[in-house]
């Protein structure tokens, strides 16, 4: 692979790489390092590229696997998902009091989706936030179009359980 | 206001049966805030909603710092010549002169032996030794005819055939 075909192919797709990592992560400074290896990955198994047929998955399999090696070697922890609650910001900002009791909502709404588990986790964002489908997120896990129909469909179930039971709705 | 429609693609979207354009119908609907929602989609709304955020946030990507490289730089095997010519210089020099050194000792040895052997008491100190080991050599020599005459000897007994 030449360097101009790294820089039309696979640069462009590093803002879904880091924010991908983001989400694994929980923290800018690790995913900007994962973003960084995942990058020079590619770059070190060039020959593979010529076979690929979605390199835009491949990529995002490598961050992965790398964000995952990073979570299990430091026995990474996850900054508390309530002090970075306040970071979502509202949409519709009538007041501030309209605002802080949005953000409060999209805080459990961003608990509830955290304390999935990886896996689930990783689907539900893949496609209901990136919109990514079925068989680009088989591509990117490596795991049969069915698994991540079945998992997307026990993810969406468990939030729905989850939020019924954090009582977001009655606020 | 009808929601059924929206109702309907929700308890699809629960069972996980939506296209990728239905559930975007979805965040669109609930990206507006809407007046008496039925319970079913005020459930939901927060989700949607924060889909939508999460979809909308801007990333501070870090630049990325692209690989280094260096061109591959052939080089010619003769490029250095004088080098592999000196060390070839160097080596045959160190052989010939370890070479010439065992000759002149070898002559050394011979020029030696010879200046020996022209002094005659030396000479004849040298032939006594010589003459000496081949003396002892053929005393053992005699010492065993010896042994085996006395065998012919006492054979000669048993057999009778003794005078």
């Amino acid at each position: 692979m030449s360097l101009e075909r790294f820089l039309t192919q696979v640069v462009p797709v590093r803002q879904k790489l880091y924010r991908f990592a983001f989400r694994l992560l929980g923290n800018e400074e690790d995913a900007q390092d994962i973003t960084q290896d995942a990058l020079m990955k590619v770059w070190s198994m060039q020959e593979k590229m010529v076979e690929l047929q979605n390199m835009e998955a491949w990529c995002m399999r490598i961050t992965r696997n790398l964000a995952l090696d990073k979570i299990k070697s430091r026995k990474y922890r996850l900054s508390d998902d309530l002090d970075r609650a306040g970071e979502v910001p509202a949409i519709h900002q009538q007041s501030p009091h309209a605002a802080a009791e949005q953000n409060d909502v999209m805080g459990k709404v961003h608990v509830a989706i955290n304390a999935l588990p990886e896996k689930y986790r990783t689907i539900l964002q893949l496609r209901d936030i990136d919109g990514l489908s079925y068989q680009e997120i088989a591509d990117v896990l490596d795991i049969d179009m069915n698994d991540v129909k079945v998992n997307l469909h026990r993810a969406r179930k468990s939030v729905r359980e989850k939020l019924q039971n954090l009582q977001v709705y009655g606020l | 206001m009808d929601y059924k429609w929206i109702s309907d693609l929700l308890e699809k979207y629960w069972e996980g049966e939506t296209t990728l354009e239905e559930e975007a119908m979805l965040r669109d609907f609930f990206s507006v805030p809407h007046a008496d929602l039925p319970e079913a989609l005020q459930e939901a709304a927060p989700l949607f909603q924060y889909f939508n955020v999460e979809a909308a946030k801007d990333w501070d990507v870090p630049p990325v710092m692209l690989p280094v490289t260096t061109p591959v730089v052939k080089l010619s095997p003769l490029r250095h010549w004088m080098k592999y010519a000196a060390v070839a210089l160097v080596a045959v020099g160190i052989g010939y002169a370890l070479k010439q050194q065992q000759v002149r000792k070898q002559d050394a040895a011979i020029a030696l032996r010879q200046q020996e052997m022209n002094d005659p008491q030396k000479a004849l100190d040298e032939t006594k030794k010589a003459l000496q080991l081949l003396a002892r050599n053929l005393n053992k020599g005699t010492a065993k005819m010896q042994k085996l005459a006395y065998f012919n000897e006492a054979t000669s007994l048993v057999e009778g055939k003794n005078d």
